[in-house]
């Protein structure tokens, strides 16, 4: 099942319904990535509330979608990881590191907030 | 507690189910109901004898003074073994027989008599019991075993109840402990909004670090926790396994979007720590609880919205 992606203001929403096939994930990584471009997007929120299971291709394509964003100029929040998923996850190694994480969307779309008023001081 | 032996085997609950296994067990037939019975006064004539013969035995061991300097407990103890003893002789082996074991158990087991020393006392209690039977047939000494043979029938009978009610009531002990140190030791405070507090004293093992790591993640997503500042000022030493296990707390709490503060590391806890190699680049740690708190405040407050250890500090 594809991802429906929102957009919010310059925040794209991602919100994983259901457990998601190796192919979802590559196609919602390859939507992203055309659509911060499209939508000039400064944020991505991705939210994996609904997740039970998270494995090592999820993780990886988590970490290799938030550096894309990154370079097309989005930072990327994974939100809602739940904690059964977080110990499983840490537990093999799988730390999403370089993955900026919230509690939940409201977390989320603070944290870019103001990680992004903060660009913009800084620029 | 109950329901929290779940896996503790049905011989250890004492229900009427049991009580029917263990009789067919002991293997207690009609033949030696006669003979108990043709025994009963010869035992009872002589009732005081045997409780002294117990309870002297016991004495002379510095193991059961926590049950002998007890005279509440002992005189219990006394009218247990006296009732004890009645029941063995008399013939009915029903739920009640198997009530009276019971408490005699958890009596014993209060009293933390140690089980070897208990059986010790029960044998040299049957030896008296057994003399006088012997005596009682002092030409026909196959009458006399024939005898015996059914009475030490109930005593190893009673001996299966009596030993499985000590352990269980022990069992239970060690559980309710293990239970009360449980719900004690990993309290998560909210000190302001979005800060978690979660002093740990006492000794980190697997099990506990695991439940530690378990109730820190609840616990942030009940309290929308932002900073936990974990304090490790009460642990006497970590070793590298627990070090590990609270290295995978803290990205475990990443991942939900906190940040994990460890403070309080002893000297000796930080050397043996450096000295076992452990990897704790990654932990954010703050000398005590005070600093923890003064970097959590700066991590929450408004003056600094995005600290340089603020959980989505990015680039």
């Amino acid at each position: 099942m594809p991802v429906p992606v929102l957009k919010q203001g310059n925040v794209l929403i991602a919100s994983i319904q259901s457990a998601l096939t190796d192919r979802d994930l590559l196609q919602l990584k390859d939507e992203l990535a055309e659509k911060v471009g499209q939508f000039r997007s400064r944020g991505v929120v991705i939210d994996v509330t609904a997740l039970d299971v998270m494995d090592s291709f999820a993780t990886r394509t988590l970490r290799s979608l938030a550096a894309t964003t990154k370079l097309r100029g989005a930072e990327t929040v994974v939100v809602g990881i739940q904690p059964d998923v977080a110990i499983a996850l840490v537990e093999l190694g799988l730390t999403l590191d370089g993955v900026a994480t919230a509690l939940d969307l409201e977390e989320g779309l603070e944290a870019l907030r103001a990680a992004v008023s903060v660009h913009r001081d800084g620029g | 507690m109950p329901d929290t032996q779940s896996n503790a085997s049905p011989s250890t609950q004492f229900g009427p189910e049991d009580l029917e296994r263990r009789l067919s067990f002991g293997n207690i037939g009609p033949d030696d109901r006669a003979c108990i019975e043709e025994i009963k006064d010869t035992v009872l004539d002589n009732l005081e004898e045997h409780i002294d013969a117990f309870f002297t035995h016991l004495s002379r061991h510095v193991e059961a003074q926590g049950l002998l300097r007890r005279p509440d407990i002992m005189e219990e103890a006394r009218r247990l073994e006296s009732e004890h003893i009645v029941a063995m002789v008399g013939g009915s082996y029903g739920q009640g027989y198997f009530e009276q074991r019971k408490r005699l158990g958890e009596l014993y087991n209060r009293a933390q008599l140690d089980v070897a020393l208990f059986m010790g006392a029960f044998h040299t209690q049957m030896s008296s019991i057994g003399g006088r039977i012997m005596q009682r047939y002092p030409t026909d000494s196959a009458e006399a075993f024939r005898h015996m043979i059914a009475f030490k029938k109930v005593a190893f009978f009673d001996l299966g109840i009596l030993v499985d009610a000590m352990m269980t009531a022990r069992e239970q002990t060690i559980r309710r402990q293990q239970e009360a140190i449980r719900e004690l030791s990993t309290p998560a405070l909210q000190v302001r909004e979005r800060l978690l507090i979660l002093p740990i004293i006492g000794l980190l093992d697997s099990f506990r670090a695991k439940q530690l790591t378990d109730g820190l993640l609840q616990a942030i997503r009940s309290h929308r926790a932002k900073v936990v500042v974990m304090d490790l000022t009460g642990v006497a030493t970590v070793d590298s396994k627990v070090a590990n296990h609270l290295i995978q707390t803290v990205a475990a709490a990443r991942l939900m979007g906190a940040t994990v503060i460890v403070t309080g590391l002893g000297a000796e806890v930080a050397q043996s720590l450096v000295t076992l190699g452990v990897d704790l680049s990654r932990l954010n740690t703050v000398g005590d609880l005070q600093g923890g708190i003064e970097e959590a405040e700066r991590v929450l407050g408004p003056a600094s919205p995005r600290g340089d250890r603020h959980p989505v500090s990015i680039g």
